[in-house]
């Protein structure tokens, strides 16, 4: 269809070609760093929703936890290059702080540090594949509780 | 051939249409009458005189035809300017409409909470140190088909 319309309009083709190719540079800019995203979910036994925006974390957090209700709060994406750090906000004041440390191959390795206001709620380092997901729960919020869903691609 | 043929032959002769056998015909019948003789000098002086007439009046519309011509060489030449310069406009048309795609495409690529959902790939993370200054931390590992999570328990 879109070589009979460059055909039709032969002017069309170049701007085409330039949109596909930047299309296609916006991942091949992600591949050479990592993206980091954490989704806030609240966690509560108010009501029976789950957010269909969880997608094919939906079953997980059924199966693992015994709330009734997801809701995702927020989502939030950073470009890391290694050695950058990422400040996410948090629901509730909190904030997380994802440095991306050196890894080899499809590895991810990530300094997190979690604080809420100046206490420090979490310092750890995960390894983890691109495209894989950690799941931290427990900090209070509201009538629930907030589970940060971290992912590196 | 009498007169009144002869007149009539006298007039397709001068308009070059009578034939070779009536124009010997003609001939001999002018040879025998001074009338129709008077009248072929008569009608064959016409046509040069008119040919005359008609390069004079020429040469006095002269230089308005030229001028005539020479507008209409102008638009000629006018037009196929404004042809090429619409044929180059719609060559290089693309340019700005290629920035506008660009532009569209840099604003609205999915960012923030707009994206898809949640497809992860894999749950297979090590966790290589984990602390907290104010909360208990336990590591929850229920399979590799389940995420693993560190959960915070706050110290009351």
């Amino acid at each position: 269809m879109l070589s009979a319309a460059s055909r039709k309009y032969p002017g069309i083709r170049a701007p085409l070609l330039l949109l596909l190719l930047l299309l296609a540079a916006v991942p091949s800019e992600a591949a050479d760093t990592v993206a980091v995203e954490v989704g806030s979910v609240y966690a509560s036994n108010e009501g029976a929703s789950i957010d269909p925006a969880l997608g094919t974390i939906r079953g997980k957090l059924q199966s693992m936890f015994n709330y009734t209700s997801y809701r995702m709060l927020d989502r939030k994406r950073r470009s890391l290059s290694v050695g950058e750090a990422g400040e996410f906000e948090l629901p509730g004041r909190r904030t997380m702080r994802a440095t991306l440390l050196p890894a080899q191959g499809d590895k991810v390795r990530l300094s997190i540090r979690i604080s809420d206001g100046p206490r420090n709620l979490l310092t750890t380092t995960l390894g983890l594949r691109r495209g894989g997901m950690v799941l931290v729960g427990g900090p209070s919020h509201q009538a629930g509780v907030l589970i940060l869903l971290i992912s590196a691609e | 051939m009498d007169c009144r043929a002869a007149l009539t032959s006298i007039e397709a002769k001068a308009d070059g249409l009578l034939p070779r056998e009536e124009a010997a015909e003609l001939a001999g019948h002018l040879a025998g009458c001074p009338a129709c003789s008077a009248e072929d000098a008569a009608i064959s002086a016409t046509g040069p005189v008119l040919r005359a007439l008609t390069g004079i009046r020429a040469m006095e519309k002269a230089p308005a035809l030229d001028a005539m011509w020479t507008r209409v060489r102008a638009g000629i030449e006018e037009s196929g300017e404004t042809r090429r310069r619409s044929s180059w406009i719609a060559r290089w048309a693309w340019i700005p409409a290629a920035v506008a795609l660009a532009v569209f495409a840099l604003l609205f690529y999915p960012s923030g909470t707009d994206r898809a959902p949640f497809h992860p790939s894999s749950f297979d993370v090590a966790v290589e140190d984990v602390e907290s200054d104010v909360a208990t931390v336990a590591l929850v590992d229920k399979g590799e088909d389940l995420p693993r999570v560190i959960w915070i328990i706050e110290d009351a």
